[in-house]
């Protein structure tokens, strides 16, 4: 097991938390180095996953959670048990029997400079072969789903966020507890097999977290230094507690917070963490006033959680009632991802009742570090959006920020967040093409918006079908047992939160390219319709040709001139509100045929660049396989002065309003620095973009000349980190594909 | 105001989320035309009042687009296949930029009514509400044209916007009065103490500059930046800086005697070379090619200077 001696002062003096903090960041970057050669680019996550030893693993090429292809690493010796002809498992029982041994043959992973133990080394999807059970088809959507590339999220795992309370109430023991009785309500097969998997997950934890203890007390007993010693015996102690027992103490809910978000991260990818500061304030209330917890340790005892867990997390914001529920406790949070200075993913809420002071501090950590942490949360609109749906402004407040762009009930909504996704310029084309090749009607921008119309309607139709069909089956195909445990509903009705289990189902549909769809509208009504420069069959054949020779790349940069969407009161501005506006209106005329809502939003997540990939030659002058643009983004280069409030404006217009969101992504070098004005002006930026009904924030404040240097050569700056879109990450991890979007998003203000 | 005959100008660009022009996020409209030639100007497609082509030829993919349209042949493709430009031709009509998608060719400067421009800086109405900013007139200087200013400027305070000037201060005082009922900060630019140096490095003497800083120190309680661009030759002895510094304390003086209160303050900027491709674009001789910024040690002794000054004041 890998793990970093620190040199230790004279004997008799306890190292700082400093000394501590630098120890384990200094450890994490070994390990990410050691990914970044066994694994290469990772564009995705950091994830704090831990190779296993060398002669513990293999490498694999898989799919991930999210549907991206990535390489993995397996432990070696662990095979998982079929009980398909096709060699796959699927269902709760292989489920919970599998993840229980691969937890049971887990190893145990103590730093000994961190007050909290355990990390994990590999990914239980890895052990699948198949992303969805063959037994159950939907090939009947087959054609729609293939013609219009469309990112279904059926089979798709995680997304919604679950409860942390119930964990932190119940225990390991209290959730064997509560599944035992349960079993006694529901009897029939299918309820004793579901209870079958939930309780091998939680027996596989058990054996993890035991082993662990055990382990730390066997090592306190040869470690030499006497600080390190005593925290191994520390971390013993708590950990034999928690194979039982309800955590009692700030340093224990950490603990067994990096535990179970270990395991779900482990089992099929979740990172949701929600509102951390909220979870932890009971603990911290009361040690503080009873003298036993100081705010150090406090943030000592967060950084170790976050150096293990990169979970998404909300800090601030309303609760049931309105009130903001920042506390200085949410400082403490914000404080030691400051001090940490890895990827992590801390999203402070700003709004009318929010505390002004959060934003501000949290503005002087990103002018400070640069590590695009943290991210702001337009709390009022995506509160309100979300009642807009037919809820309760009392249930839209609980609504926590727990991934890349999204929101969820914690424990009580299942969402498909941030998995499905409809390529606005591949339906444009669909569109197109299928009106050129009419030869009953007149091409024109109108025909072509109803046939764009027709296709979009029929995308959302085809997703519809895929909620439902997913919804139906995905219990008996992968089971979300880990997630389950702390939800509202899975164990008490014996029945998957993939398929029935929670009260509430909005199924996420995300638009993207919006920017490439509206331009390339634009740029037809402007050259062909109004100014005769270009016939349509002239423009499908550049198409064809992807702009080829001469003449084709000066019909390309005519139609790229055309002035873009984001660059303001345009008719690429006009189109992109009117695309915006169907989209809405589509995705919300109806429920998917069993009755679930569809929430629209705008976020193509790290998938700009794939999906790209999917979508042929644009009419904006885009070249075929080229990235789109970035979720509700305008496309780089939008305007020459690349103004951030332009941007701002923008992204706020097209904001679809039912409560998922529609982020800006900006990624800005000031030319200020925060003592010039610079924070107060983008303070004002930040605002303005939620006054105007903005949602999402994904800011970086970068420092343009690093940001080039480090695209040369990445190993110069080994922990730059940067916020990718949604998630942060390491610049160097990233693949040349993605460290370019990077640098290309980058507006520098002189 | 009479919104069906909104008063035209030539401006150049309209610069959305301006930061260094002014408090908070602001817009700045920048107007063509200014009545100083300073040698190393930052913004050289301000200097003359009418519109100019700007011509980047490793833009230029030699489509020939522009010689088709072009009315006087200032276009052309040589034997070898390349596009020429003759500047000397040019009517800068901008019939060909309207051709150049490369945008090789770009005209700068156009023409607008007020109503157009105070409509794009109204884009960013929130962002100045949340940050305290507001609108800038640059230039060029925009007391050149003063009755588009003055509508822009009135047209944003009925808008309820903060507005700004900035100005070289070299025109009678009543380009100026007409136009400070509508402004809540006047930056002026001084650049020498010197009469016959600072004619040197702008082409006209600073009588006149200097005039409008006392009358505008003086007769009005509009806050009032002054703003020294740093230029090595021009003013960058500690002596230069210090005669400025010097004036700015007796104008702020003289305001205090007159019963006024509001605040004059100076700042330094350090000339830069950003501009270099302009002048290349324009066909324009760019002088200060060969001087070299001064370092941020050597802003910092400076500004020490303005500090001693006005701390004394």
């Amino acid at each position: 097991m890998s793990s970093l001696v620190i040199e230790m002062p004279a004997e008799g003096i306890a190292p700082t938390y400093a000394e501590r903090l630098a120890a384990l960041r200094g450890e994490k970057m070994a390990q990410t180095q050691e990914k970044w050669a066994v694994i290469g680019a990772m564009d995705y996550d950091d994830w704090a996953l831990i190779l296993p030893p060398p002669d513990a693993r293999e490498v694999i090429q898989t799919i991930s959670a999210s549907g991206v292809p990535i390489v993995d690493v397996k432990m070696k010796g662990f095979a998982a048990e079929s009980n398909h002809p096709n060699g796959d498992f699927f269902g709760p029982v292989a489920f919970g029997r599998n993840f229980r041994r691969l937890l049971e043959m887990h190893p145990v992973y103590i730093d000994p400079n961190s007050s909290l133990a355990g990390g994990y080394m590999v990914n239980f999807g890895s052990y699948r072969k198949s992303g969805w059970n063959p037994d159950f088809d939907y090939s009947h959507l087959h054609a729609a789903q293939r013609l219009y590339k469309l990112h279904t999220g059926i089979g798709g795992a995680q997304h919604f966020c679950h409860d942390l309370q119930i964990g932190l109430d119940l225990g390991w023991r209290g959730l064997l507890d509560k599944i035992a009785y349960y079993r006694t309500v529901n009897t029939d097969a299918k309820a004793q097999e579901f209870y079958d998997g939930l309780t091998d997950v939680v027996l596989g934890m058990q054996s993890w977290i035991g082993r662990t203890a055990d382990a730390a007390a066997a090592r306190a007993e040869t470690e030499a230094d006497p600080f390190q010693a005593a925290n191994l015996r520390e971390i013993a102690a708590i950990n034999r507690r928690l194979v039982t027992e309800p955590p009692q103490t700030f340093r224990e809910a950490c603990q067994w917070m990096l535990w179970y978000q270990s395991a779900a991260r482990m089992y099929n990818g979740s990172g949701a963490l929600g509102r951390l500061d909220v979870l932890l304030q009971p603990y911290y209330e009361r040690e503080t006033a009873a003298g036993t917890l100081t705010d150090e340790e406090a943030i000592f005892h967060i950084a170790c959680l976050l150096v293990r867990a990169t979970d998404y997390i909300q800090l601030g914001g309303p609760d049931e009632t309105g009130r903001d529920v920042t506390t200085p406790l949410s400082y403490l949070i914000l404080e030691a991802g400051h001090r940490l200075k890895i990827p992590a993913n801390i999203g402070v809420c700003v709004g009318e009742t929010t505390d002004e002071g959060l934003l501000r501090r949290g503005l002087e950590v990103m002018f400070e570090d640069k590590t695009g942490i943290p991210k702001f949360l337009g709390v009022d609109n995506t509160v309100e959006g979300f009642a807009r749906n037919g809820y309760p402004l009392e249930l839209s407040r609980q609504r926590a920020y727990a991934g890349c762009h999204w929101l969820a009930l914690p424990g009580r909504e299942y969402t498909f967040n941030d998995m499905v996704k409809i390529n606005f310029a591949v339906v444009f084309d669909v569109a197109l093409r299928d009106m050129l090749a009419d030869s009953s009607v007149q091409p024109s921008v109108a025909e072509l918006w109803r046939r764009f119309e027709f296709h979009l309607r029929r995308a959302i139709d085809t997703l519809a079908q895929g909620f439902d069909f997913h919804i139906r089956h995905m219990h008996d195909v992968a089971p979300e047992l880990v997630l389950d445990l702390l939800c509202y509903g899975p164990i008490e009705r014996a029945r998957d939160a993939s398929s029935g289990g929670v009260d509430y189902y909005n199924c996420c549909v995300d638009g993207a390219a919006l920017a490439n769809a509206a331009d390339s509208f634009a740029a037809c009504e402007q050259r062909i319709e109004r100014e005769g420069r270009l016939t349509w069959a002239e423009l499908l054949a550049h198409l064809d040709a992807d702009w080829a020779g001469p003449e084709g790349e000066r019909v390309r940069l005519m139609m790229r001139s055309v002035p873009r969407f984001g660059s303001g009161g345009s008719l690429s501005d006009d189109h992109a509100q009117r695309l915006a506006d169907l989209f809405t209106r589509l995705v919300k005329e109806r429920r998917t045929p069993d009755g679930h809502q569809m929430v629209p939003g705008l976020f193509s997540w790290a998938m700009t660049i794939m999906m790209g990939k999917d979508a042929g030659a644009t009419p904006d002058g885009r070249h075929a396989g080229a990235p789109i643009a970035q979720g509700a983004n305008p496309m780089p280069g939008f305007r020459k002065d690349g103004a951030p409030t332009a941007l701002a404006a923008a992204v706020a217009a097209v904001q679809p309003g039912y409560g998922n969101t529609a982020p800006m992504q900006l990624d800005l070098d000031p030319g200020l620095t925060r003592d010039e004005g610079g924070l107060e002006k983008v303070a004002g930026l930040i605002r303005g973009h939620f006054a105007l009904g903005g949602t999402q924030i994904n800011l970086n404040v970068m420092d343009k000349e690093k940001v080039l240097e480090a695209n040369r050569d990445p190993s110069k700056y080994p922990d730059l980190v940067v916020r990718v879109t949604g998630f942060s990450a390491y610049f160097a991890s990233l693949s040349p594909e993605f460290r370019q979007m990077v640098v290309d998003r980058l507006i520098a203000e002189g | 105001m009479d919104t069906n005959s909104s008063v035209s100008g030539v401006i150049f660009d309209i610069q959305r989320f301006s930061i260094h022009d002014g408090p908070g996020i602001r817009t700045t409209v920048f107007l063509k035309g200014c009545s100083l030639h300073c040698f190393w100007c930052h913004n050289p497609e301000g200097i003359r009042v009418k519109p100019e082509i700007r011509y980047d030829p490793a833009r230029c993919i030699n489509c020939g687009a522009c010689v088709a349209v072009c009315t006087n042949g200032a276009h052309a493709i040589d034997a070898q296949g390349r596009h020429t430009y003759d500047r000397t031709k040019c009517l800068s009509c901008g019939l060909c930029v309207e051709e150049c998608f490369t945008e090789a060719l770009v005209l700068t400067g156009k023409t607008q009514t007020a109503e157009q421009v105070v409509a794009e800086v109204l884009r960013d109405r929130a962002f100045y509400e949340t940050s305290g900013g507001g609108m800038t007139l640059s230039g060029g200087d925009p007391a050149l044209q003063p009755a588009f200013s003055a509508e822009i400027l009135a047209r944003c305070k009925a808008e309820g916007l903060h507005t700004a000037i900035e100005t070289a201060g070299n025109y009678p005082w009543a380009n100026l009065a007409g136009l400070l009922p509508h402004i809540d900060l006047v930056m002026m630019d001084i650049k020498q103490m010197d009469a016959q140096r600072h004619r040197a490095a702008t082409g006209v003497s600073n009588v006149r500059v200097l005039a409008t800083a006392e009358r505008l120190a003086v007769e009005t309680d509009k806050p009032l930046l002054f703003r020294v661009p740093v230029v090595p030759g021009v003013n960058d002895a500690d002596a230069d800086i210090a005669a400025i510094a010097a004036h700015v304390r007796r104008l702020s003086q003289a305001r205090r005697t007159a019963g006024r209160r509001a605040p004059i303050t100076l700042e330094l900027l350090a000339f830069h070379r950003l501009a270099s491709q302009k002048y290349q674009s324009l066909g324009l001789d760019y002088r200060a090619a060969n001087l070299e910024p001064p370092t941020e040690q050597r802003m910092r002794e400076l500004r020490a200077i303005v500090a001693d000054y006005l701390a004394t004041d």
